[in-house]
């Protein structure tokens, strides 16, 4: 009896127990579903939490991992997004989604060049969707490779002759690429859709870039009074009151152009440059950090990071950075001359005079050129 | 003596109290020699308003005719006022500021609409009249307003200002509130206003950055801040002819130009508490700290002349021709210059 007793309790213990561990499953695939109800009404903080709750059961899922950096991207907390996606992938490598989001949280956080790598991958796995495309056009805009954004986006506009969004990206890349003649044609093409915002941008850079200064800033105006959140809008806004000779309103533009995107490279530069000239040096070193978070590589960023450092009185570190920059930059007048001056203040008269040589050298090419230029025209 | 600098900080008080311009009568009691020959100095002079302008005041009427708009400049009551014509419409603007203290000549600036402008005309002392304001060659004015003068930015006014006054707050735009006219002691020597606050509270002196201390490098820097650096020319140009006026660029381009060595450097040749010495031979004890036999016997490795030791500067700086200026300007590039070189930039 004792027995059967013994067997029937334990019975109705597993019972018990299997229905317990099914209430708490149940209880746990709420969390997620809450998470995802609370993410979707925008409350992110709470949508955050309940994300990690659910992990903390379900460290595997793939879908809580996604959505909860997802949660952080929207909180712009990207460095955090960056490693939910990682981990997401890790448990499952080819999920494209996930792939773009994380490519998304580079480009958001200013790693540009590893967001435009990211997303090549992405492009190569699924060719035909656009949003990873123009993201990547967007990318390479930024790191000032025109002519990859040519090359990727001149298909696409070919077989989606109405798409906007490739028109102007792909007509920035041939405008900032100095082919105004092909750039016209796209031009034209969403002026036919009437008076935009992305048209008065297109042709006051398509100025700018011509040197009409004073037409590209009335161009820009007009785009920024149709639409300030235009991306790159106060970026060349900026560049033409700054042509025209108004650095006051160039360093409030670059700033309104830096609250929209932290990472604009162009806002970034000439901000410091302004800041530099102000002596705001601090502010010029953040603005010029993150530029370099942008274009790695890019000589101008180098060479204001080592003027920035001259002005700072630190010598040997502006010598070292600047002798890098002429050795692969050797026609970067700039530097030479600051490096002149930075080997004469050590006491390094030779170099000094070495350098000054070359910028004598330099400007007398230059001025030759110019003249044929003249007679040329 | 504890009495006598009690007494100083009394008069100091006095005379100046805090956020003045310091000026030179305020630093005389102590540095004489700096002072008393600077209220001759040209650059004391290098802004005037248009009320006091020596030029305005002594030419009632200028008149001149530029292609097709007719300029004339006249003094009513204490104003200058500039008019200009084609002929059809007329513009009068009174003018605000001068530029410069009359040497090569002046440049005016007028204010419209609560923007700066600088006018279209100078005036040249070498011509004693009025002509094609320097660096207007290449603007073909599309209006009268064009024609009166160049719109100027705030950035560009506040510098312009801030070379040719004193305590110009100078970005975003040029505030002049609390400027003094012409280059005054607190210009260059800045933390002057401290240092005389403490010599009139203590007795002692607040420490000033020593220009003495400067190199010939930085202080061509210095100096450059206003003259245009070697590195600025080097960079933004001008180029050609048009940077004979910016004389550290030229002097840093010389064959015996050494940043680190005094002998170079502005000040061994210039000094700025006075008028500019204009007589060669004032100039050739300076070339003699170098290139002599003295010079030599003391360990310099240097080049004597072959020709004489008398105005060295005549042959080694070279007075040219600046189109438009109606002026020479001395080449500031020293070097063995011979006729029909071309002119080295």
């Amino acid at each position: 009896m004792e027995t059967v007793l013994q067997k029937m309790l334990l019975v109705l213990a597993l019972i018990a127990c299997a229905s317990g561990a099914r209430a708490q499953s149940d209880a746990t695939e709420e969390i997620l579903k809450r998470a995802i109800a609370l993410h979707q009404a925008g409350n992110i903080d709470g949508a955050i939490q309940a994300y990690q709750k659910y992990l903390a059961e379900r460290p595997d899922s793939v879908l809580a991992l996604s959505n909860l950096g997802a949660a952080y991207a929207r909180m712009a907390r990207y460095q955090d997004a960056i490693m939910q996606y990682r981990r997401a992938l890790k448990l499952q490598p080819l999920n494209p989604s996930v792939e773009f989001n994380l490519a998304l949280a580079f480009y958001k956080s200013g790693q540009t060049e590893t967001a435009a790598g990211m997303l090549e991958k992405v492009h190569r796995e699924a060719p035909e969707e656009l949003q990873p495309v123009l993201l990547l056009a967007d990318c390479r805009l930024g790191m000032g490779e025109n002519k990859k954004v040519i090359e990727l986006l001149t298909p696409f506009a070919e077989r989606r002759p109405d798409d906007l969004a490739i028109a102007y990206l792909l007509g920035t890349a041939l405008v900032r690429d100095d082919q105004p003649g092909r750039g016209q044609v796209i031009i034209d093409q969403i002026l036919r859709h009437g008076d935009s915002a992305e048209t008065w941008l297109l042709l006051g850079t398509a100025k700018l870039n011509a040197g009409d200064f004073p037409a590209a800033l009335a161009d820009l105006t007009k785009a920024v009074e149709l639409n300030s959140n235009l991306p790159d809008v106060y970026s060349y806004y900026g560049q033409a009151l700054l042509r025209t000779g108004d650095p006051a309103g160039a360093t409030n533009a670059y700033r309104k152009a830096l609250a929209a995107n932290p990472y604009d490279f162009t806002a970034n530069l000439q901000l410091a440059v302004l800041l530099r000239e102000d002596e705001k040096i601090p502010e010029a070193l953040a603005c010029l950090r993150r530029a370099q978070q942008v274009r790695p590589n890019d000589l101008g960023v180098r060479y204001q990071l080592a003027a920035l450092a001259f002005d700072d009185g630190k010598l040997d570190f502006a010598r070292r950075d600047l002798e890098l920059i002429v050795k692969e930059a050797p026609g970067y007048t700039e530097a030479h001359v600051t490096l002149a001056t930075v080997y004469y203040r050590l006491k390094r008269k030779e170099d000094g005079d070495r350098e000054r040589a070359m910028v004598q050298k330099l400007n007398a090419a230059a001025q030759v050129k110019q003249q044929q230029g003249v007679n040329v025209k | 003596m504890k009495l006598v600098l009690v007494w100083l900080g009394w008069m100091a008080a006095a005379a100046y109290p805090a956020g003045a311009v310091i000026t030179p009568s305020a630093c005389a009691p102590c540095h004489r020699a700096e002072t008393e020959g600077f209220a001759g100095a040209a650059m004391t002079h290098a802004l005037s308003s248009a009320r006091d302008s020596v030029i305005l005041r002594g030419n009632p009427k200028l008149v001149v005719r530029l292609g097709e708009y007719s300029y004339e400049i006249a003094r009513a009551g204490g104003e200058s006022i500039l008019t200009v014509t084609d002929g059809k419409e007329t513009l009068r603007v009174p003018i605000a500021w001068a530029f410069g203290q009359g040497a090569v000549g002046q440049t005016f600036v007028f204010k419209l609409e609560d923007r700066w402008y600088e006018s279209r005309v100078s005036y040249f002392s070498g011509l004693a009249g009025l002509d094609l304001t320097l660096g207007m060659e290449n603007i073909t004015p599309h209006n009268l307003l064009e024609a009166a003068g160049r719109l100027a930015g705030p950035a560009e006014m506040g510098l312009c200002f801030d070379c040719h006054a004193t305590n110009v707050v100078k970005s975003p735009a040029p505030d002049l509130a609390a400027m003094t006219e012409g280059v005054q002691c607190g210009r260059c020597h800045q933390g002057s206003e401290a240092h005389l606050q403490a010599v009139r509270a203590r007795g002692t002196s607040a420490p000033m950055r020593k220009l003495g201390e400067l190199s010939a490098g930085e202080m061509s820097d210095f100096c450059g801040q206003c003259h245009r650096t070697w590195s600025q020319v080097a960079v933004r140009g001008p180029r050609g002819i048009e940077n004979v006026r910016f004389q550290p660029y030229r002097l840093a381009n010389s064959k015996c130009y050494d940043p680190a060595d005094r002998r170079i450097r502005c000040t061994a040749c210039h000094d700025p508490h006075r008028d500019l010495e204009t007589s060669p031979a004032a100039y050739d004890a300076k070339c003699a700290a170098c290139h002599s036999l003295a010079a030599r016997r003391n360990g310099a490795s240097t080049r004597l002349c072959r020709v004489g030791v008398r105005d060295c500067v005549k042959c080694h700086m070279p007075k040219l021709d600046l189109l438009g200026a109606h002026r020479k300007f001395t080449d500031h590039w020293i070097r063995i210059a011979k006729p029909n070189h071309p002119y080295p930039d």
